[in-house]
């Protein structure tokens, strides 16, 4: 079955032009490993970029940068391989995690996911890309189980990385792509036969003045009904 | 100041410039054989076309956007070898390599602990799909073309959204004009370039 639901069009934009959070590039890029259409779609819009960098005004560098990046290229070891904290590339991972898309897989740096108790159909475990605007998680559901109905602060995002789930809207199937404005209250549940993995993204309510500048953390602030 | 060294006479601009496919061709010659006459023509093309697209960024000054095109063209050398043009242009992949160095740079200068960059966020496979055909290549000649013929607040907004990075708020807060104007000019110049939104026709 092909994927159903899909970032819109502005979003798309924004991941192409790189104005995204990570938090929300990461749901873009999980949603186009089982979206042929949006990953083609993305292409496009890349396009534009690379098609306004051909046509941009070009600005003398100094006289000596190709030397300059040619004793770079000479002196310095690649940092990218180097350098790197410990990537989880290292690690060996376990048979959960390799379940999920490459790219979720180099973002946690654990063999598995560090599940965390929030009721006992329900996990979650934070996957750290350095935002306080933001979180990025995975949530389990497990199989025929629900979460408590709940509401957010902020637009949530959520990408069905393995087996599906329902809420009172829809059955959401591998690669759907669902947003939820804050006041939407939901209460998903997996389907019967499988457990759910989805990846989700949560926006902390946006700061109109910075008058109150209490620290959200999004994920946690989950308000059930 | 190190701008003093900066030469500003302009360059003679060959007669015949390679095309599209040469560009692509070069690359190739890096990626398989690290050859640096190779990279020495790619980088006197496109190493001043990133500064100056790097500059159009508000907040990028001729310096950083310097820097920057240096490390975009590093990268360029040692990732050749991932290149592939049946895939790819070779201005779009370096606008990719480019567009990442640039949210690196914000979240080193915002002080991010974490150490991740944006090549984890976007996923590679995803820039280069494997049911991309050659008609996708020849595309790139007529969105440069539609580019150059967008009405010109059209053309403002896309502008500011790829070259400077910015967001849809972002430029809306800028131009002093509602969200809702800016997200449908992009709309009627992704229509017009022929880049139609797949989430529309569903």
């Amino acid at each position: 079955m092909s994927v159903q639901l899909h970032p819109d069009g502005d979003l798309l934009v924004e991941y192409s032009s790189g104005s995204l959070s990570p938090a929300m590039c990461v749901s873009i890029s999980a949603h186009m490993h089982f979206c042929d259409s949006c990953r083609d779609e993305n292409l496009r819009l890349t396009e534009i970029g690379g098609s306004l960098l051909s046509g941009v005004a070009p600005e003398a560098l100094q006289t000596s940068a190709l030397d300059e990046v040619f004793s770079k290229i000479d002196t310095e070891v690649d940092v990218a391989v180097t350098q790197q904290p410990v990537k989880s590339n290292e690690i060996q991972r376990g048979v959960e995690l390799k379940s999920l898309p490459a790219m979720i897989q180099n973002l946690i740096p654990t063999s598995e996911p560090k599940w965390k108790f929030l009721s006992p159909s329900l996990r979650a475990a934070a996957i750290p890309v350095g935002e306080n605007s933001c979180e990025l998680a995975l949530h389990k559901i497990k199989a025929g189980g629900s979460t408590p109905s709940h509401d957010h602060n902020g637009r949530e995002v959520i990408v069905v990385l393995k087996g599906s789930f329902s809420d009172e809207d829809g059955i959401y199937a591998e690669g759907d792509f669902i947003v939820h404005h804050p006041g939407e209250v939901h209460r998903p549940q997996a389907s019967q036969n499988q457990e759910c993995i989805c990846l989700s993204v949560l926006e902390a309510p946006l700061k109109l003045t910075g008058a109150f500048h209490r620290f959200l953390n999004p994920f946690f602030s989950f308000n059930p009904q | 100041m190190i701008t003093s060294n900066i030469k500003h006479v302009n360059k003679v601009v060959p007669l015949v410039k390679p095309s599209p496919d040469e560009w692509s061709a070069l690359l190739e010659k890096v990626g398989a054989d690290k050859d640096r006459q190779a990279f020495s023509t790619l980088f006197e093309h496109f190493a001043p076309l990133l500064k100056g697209f790097l500059m159009k960024g508000s907040n990028i000054g001729p310096e950083l956007a310097e820097e920057l095109a240096q490390e975009t063209m590093i990268k360029v050398w040692r990732r050749a070898t991932s290149f592939q043009r049946a895939k790819s242009t070779a201005s779009t992949w370096i606008f990719t390599i480019a567009r990442n160095s640039r949210i690196d740079l914000y979240r080193r200068e915002s002080r991010k602990q974490v150490q991740l960059d944006a090549d984890d966020f976007y996923d590679q496979s995803v820039e280069n799909p494997s049911l991309v055909s050659l008609i996708q290549v020849r595309n790139k000649q007529t969105i440069l073309e539609h580019l150059k013929s967008l009405p010109r607040e059209q053309h403002e907004v896309v502008s500011k959204i790829y070259y400077e990075g910015k967001s849809h708020t972002e430029v809306a807060e800028e131009l002093s004009l509602p969200l809702g104007t800016v997200k449908s000019r992009i709309r009627l110049a992704l229509k017009r370039m022929n880049v139609r939104l797949a989430a529309e026709e569903v």
